[in-house]
């Protein structure tokens, strides 16, 4: 063999091995791009290894852990800064890492995360079937046996059951839906807050008159009509005895009170700030916050964004409006969210000591003097008065978002059609009637009366 | 000896074409790593999208095979027909506009840019200029100047005297898609502009100078010579917005979220799809039919470019 024909067998074996390596290199990547996926796309699995893995995490016990939690509430990210501290300093090898979402874009965000079993351990799932569904598809950790979990009443436990009615997720907060009221405003002009339709509409009269936008309602998202209407629509059909006839299927969304209620939206619209159909809510709490308008509708939670944006501000609350004069007038409530466990989770003690936090009186009084929100944990006493209202006022007189908490279900969901449909309204493309019917075909896919 | 000098002679033959053959699938070996990307971000999507849109979805858990079930559902059950076909509507809207908003206009700006005027390396630059931003921020900041309360352009209309224009342009349901639509048209002229330009740049000059001498009228070289030669241009440039017409998202949802609004005057296809696979805020996704949505959107795109593409080829030769 010459020295050239031996280079070029040299020069076709290092080709070859080349191949080889890229072949193995190629291949390597497959094999973990697939064995990840099978870790990942199947949780249960994981969850099914976890008895043979708990030995070795109890003698691992001290070895730093990252927990991630997601929300969907990034204004509240500086305030769960210091709740989270307090936990690790209860826990110091575990470190809580919050990372928040755009509200809007939450869902998508996290079932991504869900389903690729990766990025979160600590979930805020969404009230009532925003929580079931998510539970149903088997994404989370039952966490009936947690700490602090059984001292919560059931009817907020409600809020995060899946269901087979095991609880997955510690209620968070209790919103209530409230009309905001700029009190130097009414002082000024010498008006009482109204507490029902016909005062309402009289002292909206009088501040659109005096040059002052009645009320910042916002419609670009069809939600606050929603929420605007659980407040509003009392004075037309009562409170807790409708909810219950209309749970019942003694009546529907078609009754002739129901549909008073959206013609009373339609009638408010002269009262709103021009254009409103076109404005966001940013732009509808500005108007109320610098004082351009003397009422908001909206939840509690915006009573933290009030006093960030304009701490003197003098602002009051009303509860939902009386069908008549010196009738009830009761608190629109729901629990805003929970947080569960994801099934994923390499933590999973970790993440219940902390979901046991989440559930402790400790967290819920640090909630609601850090947030000036009603905590759904027991024993927790609201520091600020108007928080401490919305309590009392609340076990004097209670209804629930019916819309959110008993039709929320469906493909879209019956509180979605009917809040598009109310947007329909507003622009004339749609009738009253044809809301309240658009409404009740859409439960009527889904909706099963109580007996 | 004869004989064996002619097999010695063939085997180094025999051995260099296995060896030239062995180095061709080696090259194969080489295509691997991006054939595997493209599978597993492009094919595997779309498999598991046709998978999926053959099962009932109960939230997101897949439940039981149903065959055609999702797809009839889409078209025969309210709202998700009504929906569909208003989506399907705006759609041919925005596409149609688009045409009108951008590619016209592009084409003039093209033809003049293209004539002998000072400062064109400028006018390109400006007009690319828009899309070297994210279509994202493109739509939030076109949301701050059309809001009706502070926004720049009303502000403006008020401040010249032309208060009766000044109006709610996302707000009225009959004028928040042709507003999207000049966004859009904005946004993506320099693009079209630049196409255009390298196709009328690619026609010899020599042929208007002949047109010229035979005493062509300006109008005539530009509807005889000038379109039909670039033709190349306007036909890539057409497919792609009708291909961006019937994907369009990100500027609606920016602009509007994915409800569309107001009262889905500017639903889309593809919001229509993200609300049915991924719900609101308050949920109510499906999975099934979503995946059937993005199915039929699939097939819609592939089949009306491939009949573009078709009727464009055959222009091309009849010239």
């Amino acid at each position: 063999m010459s020295k050239q024909q031996i280079a070029k067998v040299e020069a076709i074996v290092t080709v070859r091995r080349m191949g080889v390596w890229l072949f193995s290199a190629v291949l390597m990547l497959v094999l973990s791009a697939c064995s990840s996926g099978t870790s990942t796309s199947a949780p249960g699995e994981q969850n099914a290894a976890q008895p043979q893995q708990q030995p070795a995490a109890e003698e691992a016990k001290k070895d730093p852990v990252e927990l991630v939690m997601y929300s969907w509430r990034p204004e509240d990210k500086e305030a769960y800064g210091k709740f989270i501290s307090e936990f690790e300093k209860q826990h110091e090898h575990i470190k809580v890492k919050f990372r928040s979402f755009k509200s809007t874009e939450y869902n998508t965000i996290l079932t991504n995360s869900l389903t690729s079993g990766t990025g979160v351990d600590i979930v805020q799932l969404r009230p009532y079937s925003g929580a079931t569904s998510v539970a149903d598809a088997g994404y989370l950790l039952p966490i009936d046996d947690a700490k602090g979990v059984k001292d919560i009443p059931q009817s907020y436990l409600d809020a995060a059951r899946g269901s087979d009615n095991k609880v997955y997720g510690v209620p968070l907060s209790i919103n209530s839906a409230v009309i905001f009221y700029n009190k130097q405003l009414f002082e000024e002009n010498n008006l009482q807050p109204p507490t029902t339709w016909d005062e309402l509409l009289q002292v909206s009269q009088a501040l659109q008159q005096k040059g002052i936008v009645p009320i910042a309602q916002a419609g670009k998202a069809a939600y606050l009509l929603s929420i605007a209407h659980s407040v509003l629509g009392p004075s037309a059909y009562g409170g807790e005895e409708y909810v219950q006839k209309l749970l019942t299927g003694e009546i529907n969304l078609t009754d002739a009170a129901f549909k008073e209620s959206i013609k009373r939206m339609k009638d408010l619209e002269p009262y709103f700030p021009p254009d409103f159909i076109a404005i966001d809510d940013k732009d509808a709490q500005a108007l109320f916050y610098t004082g351009k308008a003397a009422m908001y509708i909206n939840g509690s939670y915006r009573l933290e964004t009030f006093e960030k944006q304009n701490p003197g501000m003098p602002i009051d609350i009303l509860p939902a409006l009386a069908k008549e004069k010196g009738g009830e007038t009761p608190m629109i409530n729901w629990v805003d969210g929970s947080y569960g466990i994801a099934k994923a989770t390499k933590h999973p003690e970790e993440a219940k000591l902390f979901i046991e936090f989440l559930a402790s009186k400790e967290f819920g009084q640090m909630f609601s003097d850090d947030l000036n929100r009603l905590s759904a944990i027991p024993g927790v006493t609201p520091k600020h008065p108007l928080v401490q209202k919305m309590t009392q006022l609340s076990e004097k007189s209670m209804t629930s978002y019916m819309m959110l908490v008993h039709f929320g279900e469906g493909t879209p969901t019956t509180k979605t059609t009917f809040e598009d449909s109310l947007q329909g309204l507003y622009i004339n493309k749609l009738t009253v009637d044809q809301v309240a019917e658009a409404a009740q075909a859409s439960a009527d896919k889904w909706f099963k009366p109580k007996k | 000896m004869p004989v064996l000098e002619k097999t010695t002679e063939i085997q180094p033959k025999t051995s260099k074409r296995k060896r030239t053959n062995w180095k061709k699938h080696l090259v194969h070996l080489f295509l691997l790593p991006a054939l595997l990307f493209y599978v597993w971000f492009q094919v595997y999507p779309i498999f598991s999208a046709f998978l999926n849109s053959f099962f009932e979805w109960n939230g997101l858990r897949r439940g039981e095979f149903i065959g055609l079930g999702n797809f009839v559902r889409l078209f025969t059950e309210a709202p998700f027909e009504e929906t569909f076909y208003r989506a399907l509507g705006h759609n041919v809207i925005f596409f149609i506009g688009t045409v009108l908003a951008k590619l016209i206009v592009a084409f003039l700006l093209a033809l003049l840019i293209n004539s002998k005027i000072r400062g064109k390396e400028f006018f390109k630059t400006v007009l690319f200029l828009p899309k070297l931003l994210s279509v994202i921020v493109v739509g939030f900041l076109f949301s701050l100047i059309l809001n009706p309360t502070y926004g720049a352009l009303n502000t403006f209309l008020r401040f010249i005297g032309l208060e009766e224009l000044a109006r709610p342009w996302l707000g009225d349901p009959n004028t928040a898609l042709y507003t999207i639509i000049l966004v859009n048209g904005w946004y993506g002229l320099g693009f079209a502009v630049l196409i255009f330009l390298a196709g009328l740049q690619a026609i010899p000059s020599e042929i208007y100078d002949a047109a010229k001498m035979d005493g062509a009228s300006g109008f005539t070289m530009l509807m005889k010579m000038t379109i039909p030669l670039a033709m190349p241009s306007i036909m890539v440039m057409t497919i792609l917005t009708f291909i961006g017409a019937f994907e369009t998202f990100e500027l609606i949802f920016a602009m509007q979220g994915s409800q569309a609004g107001p009262y889905f005057s500017t639903d889309v296809l593809a919001t229509f799809f993200y609300r049915l696979a991924f719900g609101s805020v308050d949920g109510g996704e499906s999975i099934g039919l979503g995946s059937a949505l993005a199915v039929v959107l699939f097939l819609m795109i592939s089949s009306a470019t491939a009949i573009l593409l078709f009727f464009f080829k055959r222009k091309e030769y009849e010239q």
